[in-house]
């Protein structure tokens, strides 16, 4: 044990959609020692991985005894197609049965090819496995695939044509093989070959990441274990993550959670983390983050990999305040500078927000509180081909310029024909304008930039509707709060109503599918409102979260008190609550599953059954009595779960084995050990 | 490698490249400083990969603790070539007996690309060729063999290239492949032994000529 002399330092790390944050973690007595904010740079999330471990004051970096790391890489490659290029082979799959279902969108892959193989549910060999064929395939598409994935049907029950795909693919070429069994052991044959293209498109952007990682550390001469946080909050080794990429979707929300855990030391709670683009929010049961029954699901792609279940919906410090067409304001989804940061980095914005608060009402429209600035140069690889791109970098390298004028000086009629997404997406240009931030600025309430030039971009944007800047401010807020109690509602009763305005978010549809029926949103949007404003005179109606409310992020104290105050709940803001979801990173217990399969061997009528077969990823046993095979599976997956998880750097894991009935004489034994990470030294 | 480290396996496979194929030359000093910055990877997997390159006889550690590229010289290889005479006949004399249905699909696939790559396309070739004989000796299913046979191909691929210049590359010996793949698959232990000893004695007998002829 450690003195409490001597503190046991760990670093934490978490990618978030606008920000990475780092802290510096006394593991012992959860005490922040250090921590630092950078942008995160989604064009390389390394360099924004740099900048933090550069940020954080380290006296020791040889005291350092794990690094850890949550990062929203993984879905931000799925979301923005940046994933390599993946052919998918399936084996023994029905070309028919998909055609006629339309399941070829979920095969992630426009390049995916049917072979003859496969195994029927009693892992029987349903046809022979035509290796000539994949072997040719593998020589055809050479040199236009940076990896291969294979999925054989009933792969989990009997992987023999996966493995021998492996051993013969391997045996030709360089390419990296992902086989569907190694990753899920479920039976969804559809959700596997997803699952399986996507770890793949994903193996070497994650590889990337972790190399760069690495490199930083030891630039800063920091010797310690690096892990990553599962989309479960759990952590792997960074070995293992290099192999299993898609298992870190959605661990950016996982982390908050772990975090909000750690820090609060409560049980139970809903975790809320606002961000700047994004809040999230999970449920923490039992001490542990609730996950979701069905496999996570990313950019409408549904896999079969594990993931807290949570809910992200596109509003945070950052969310753009905009008018809708109808006059109706809107809070996000699209995140901006703040312009009192803007207003701080260049004096002449927050004169020229000075200038048209002088205007008339109905001239300052509030097109000119979005500003365009260059982020950065655009180097040699980034291809901005049109004259247009290249007149609209040359005019914002003079400075930031509101809408109206950029659209003005390229000699287009409206926004929409600016046609910036490339120069966006690349981080050359950004976007500035109005945000809940500037109204915090406004009321003083978190005000590290120009305050000016927020009250300024309020006035214009209040007064464009004629309305005074008290009350449009109160609106927005009372529209804020709208938004997150109908998100809590929504993600604790996988139900959702349209609110009257906004937008919705991309996870909120898929809640959607089992949405209320037509006849009933009246009521439902009726007791929303009064609960909120108790506008019926003599029927009351209130929500009562059981369950504490712990928020995450700068801004949670603003954004959320109402929130849990209309929820009929606490709002618990533990003492380094703002930096949580880097705590989070680091502050998870390390888990392996191992999952075995039991399943009957039939007698050639396929009526009797003979023997029991116990399937492993890498090998089958046979036994006479299920009793037998049962103890079997119970010792092998123990062994072999407590030696996965002390490899991927567990300290004395714990194992638990549930044994649950797949029907058909079909039993599952899983084996879950979980230890606390093993510290360096 | 049961384990590897995360990059070990991608640092490896360059730096082997670098050595087999000259840019890294015979007695070269290794700077694993440099080496790491030039291919953007941390320091721990390029020491790792080093570590496995001696084993591969492609580096060596000198008493003075520095690295080197390991050198050329006609008594290695003397030695190496009667080595690998042997063991390569070994090896295509058990694949003949012990290939298995899978692995004459892989021979006969990497037969037809050798067939089909064009014969100017040296690395590929060369690749190929390394390919082809990993591929026997899986066929033989001896890991003992395999790995002493893996552990010297390095050393002959740098043969190739050190000799290529005045060799270029053997037509015949796709020939050779394809007559290889038919002994094996008619299981005939002595054809293909032979024919796998005539296939590296001829490789062996150009390159010593062409080291010899050298000033």
């Amino acid at each position: 044990m450690n003195k409490p002399s001597q503190p046991t330092l760990v670093l934490g790390i978490d990618t978030g959609g606008t920000y990475t944050d780092g802290v510096l973690l006394d593991y012992g007595s959860r005490r922040v020692l250090a921590s630092h904010k950078s942008l995160t740079t989604k064009r390389d999330f390394a360099i924004g991985i740099e900048a933090v471990i550069d940020g954080i004051h380290i006296d020791d970096p040889s005291a350092i005894r794990m690094v850890s790391i949550s990062t929203t890489l993984a879905t931000n490659a799925i979301a923005e197609g940046k994933g390599k290029r993946v052919a998918l082979f399936l084996i023994g799959y029905d070309p028919d049965l998909i055609a006629s279902f339309k399941l070829e969108a979920r095969f992630v892959t426009p390049l995916y090819f049917y072979f003859q193989g496969g195994h029927d549910l009693y892992g029987r060999e349903q046809a022979e496995l035509d290796l000539p064929a994949i072997l040719g395939r593998v020589r055809e598409l050479r040199d236009r695939v940076d990896a291969i994935a294979v999925s054989s049907y009933f792969s989990p029950l009997n992987p023999e044509h996966e493995n021998r795909a492996y051993e013969s693919i391997a045996s030709v070429s360089d390419l990296p093989v992902v086989l569907g069994h190694k990753l899920s052991t479920r039976l969804g044959s559809v959700e596997r070959a997803t699952t399986a293209a996507l770890n793949a498109s994903l193996l070497a952007v994650l590889q990337d990441f972790i190399l760069a990682v690495r490199r930083a550390m030891e630039r800063r001469h920091i010797e310690a274990p690096l892990m990553v946080v599962r989309g479960d909050g759990t952590l792997m080794s960074d070995e293992f993550a290099a192999r299993s990429p898609v298992e870190t979707i959605h661990s950016g929300p996982a982390a908050s959670a772990i975090g909000g855990r750690f820090l609060s030391r409560l049980d139970r709670m809903l975790v809320l983390d606002v961000g700047g683009t994004t809040t999230d929010i999970a449920l923490i049961e039992d001490g542990q983050v609730t996950v979701s029954e069905e496999g996570a699901t990313v950019s409408g792609y549904k896999t079969a990999v594990s993931a807290a279940h949570m809910l992200s919906i596109a509003l945070g410090g950052d969310s753009h305040i905009t008018y809708t067409r109808e006059k109706r304001v809107a809070i996000g989804p699209e995140r901006v500078m703040p312009l009192a940061r803007l207003a701080a980095e260049y004096p002449a914005v927050g004169k020229q927000l000075q200038a048209l608060r002088r205007r008339q009402w109905a001239q300052a429209t509030p097109d000119w509180l979005e500003y365009w600035f260059l982020l950065r140069e655009p180097s040699n690889e980034s291809a901005i081909d049109t004259p247009q791109e290249k007149a609209l970098v040359a005019l914002l390298r003079e400075g930031p310029r509101p809408l109206p004028e950029v659209v003005d000086h390229l000699q287009l009629l409206h926004a929409g024909q600016i046609g910036a997404r490339e120069l966006v997406r690349q981080e050359i240009v950004g976007k500035a304008g109005f945000t809940p931030t500037d109204l915090m600025h406004v009321e003083g309430k978190y005000a590290l930039w120009n305050v000016a030039a927020s009250e300024a971009a309020l006035e214009v944007f209040s007064h464009y509707q004629f309305q005074e800047p008290d009350v449009v401010r109160r609106r927005i807020w009372a529209q804020i709060n709208e938004m997150i109690v109908h998100a809590v509602l929504t993600f604790l009763s996988d139900k959702d109503f349209e609110l009257p305005f906004g937008h919705r978010s991309p996870a909120a549809g898929e809640a959607a599918d089992r949405s209320v029926e037509p006849r009933d949103r009246d009521i439902a949007r009726w007791f929303f409102f009064n609960s909120l404003y108790q506008t019926h005179p003599h029927l009351e109606t209130r929500f009562r979260l059981k369950v504490p409310v712990v928020g995450i992020g700068a801004p949670a104290q603003i954004m959320l008190a109402r929130a849990a105050a209309d929820l009929g709940t606490d709002l618990v803001l533990p003492e380094f609550h703002q930096v949580a979801n880097a705590v989070g990173a680091i502050a998870g217990s390390v888990m392996v599953t191992e999952e075995l399969l039991i399943y009957p061997r039939l007698d050639s009528a396929g009526l009797e059954v003979m023997a029991y077969y116990v399937q492993a990823s890498d090998q089958r046993q046979e036994f006479e009595a299920l009793a037998e095979a049962m103890a079997y599976a119970r010792a092998l997956s123990e062994e072999r779960a407590l030696g996965a998880a002390v490899r991927s750097g567990a300290d004395n894991p714990q194992v638990t084995l549930t044994v649950t009935g797949d029907g058909l004489d079909t039993y599952r034994v899983r084996a879950k050990a979980i230890g606390n990470p093993r510290l360096a030294r | 490698m049961e384990l590897v480290q995360v990059g070990t396996e991608r640092t490896y496979d360059a730096i082997r490249l670098k050595i087999v194929t000259l840019e890294l030359a015979p007695g070269a000093l290794i700077n694993e400083q440099i080496l790491a910055a030039e291919l953007a990877m941390p320091l721990a997997p390029v020491r790792e990969a080093l570590k496995l390159l001696v084993h591969d006889n492609l580096v060596e550690v000198t008493s003075r603790h520095g690295l080197y590229v390991t050198d050329v010289n006609i008594p290695d290889l003397d030695q190496l070539s009667e080595t690998r005479l042997t063991l390569e006949a070994l090896s295509a004399r058990l694949a003949a007996l012990r290939a298995s249905g899978d692995d004459r699909v892989v021979l006969t696939s990497l037969s037809q690309e050798l067939a089909e790559t064009p014969p100017d396309d040296n690395r590929r070739l060369l690749e190929l060729d390394h390919r082809f004989h990993q591929a026997v000796a899986k066929a033989a299913h001896n890991k003992y063999l395999a790995e002493a046979l893996e552990r010297f191909f390095g050393l002959s691929q740098r043969l190739w290239y050190l000799a290529l210049p005045r060799l270029g590359f053997l037509p015949s010996s796709v020939e050779e492949h394809l007559k290889l793949v038919e002994a094996i698959d008619r299981q005939d232990p002595a054809r293909a032994a032979q024919l796998m000893h005539d296939h590296v004695a001829e490789f062996y007998a150009n390159v010593r000529t062409v080291l010899n002829d050298q000033p």
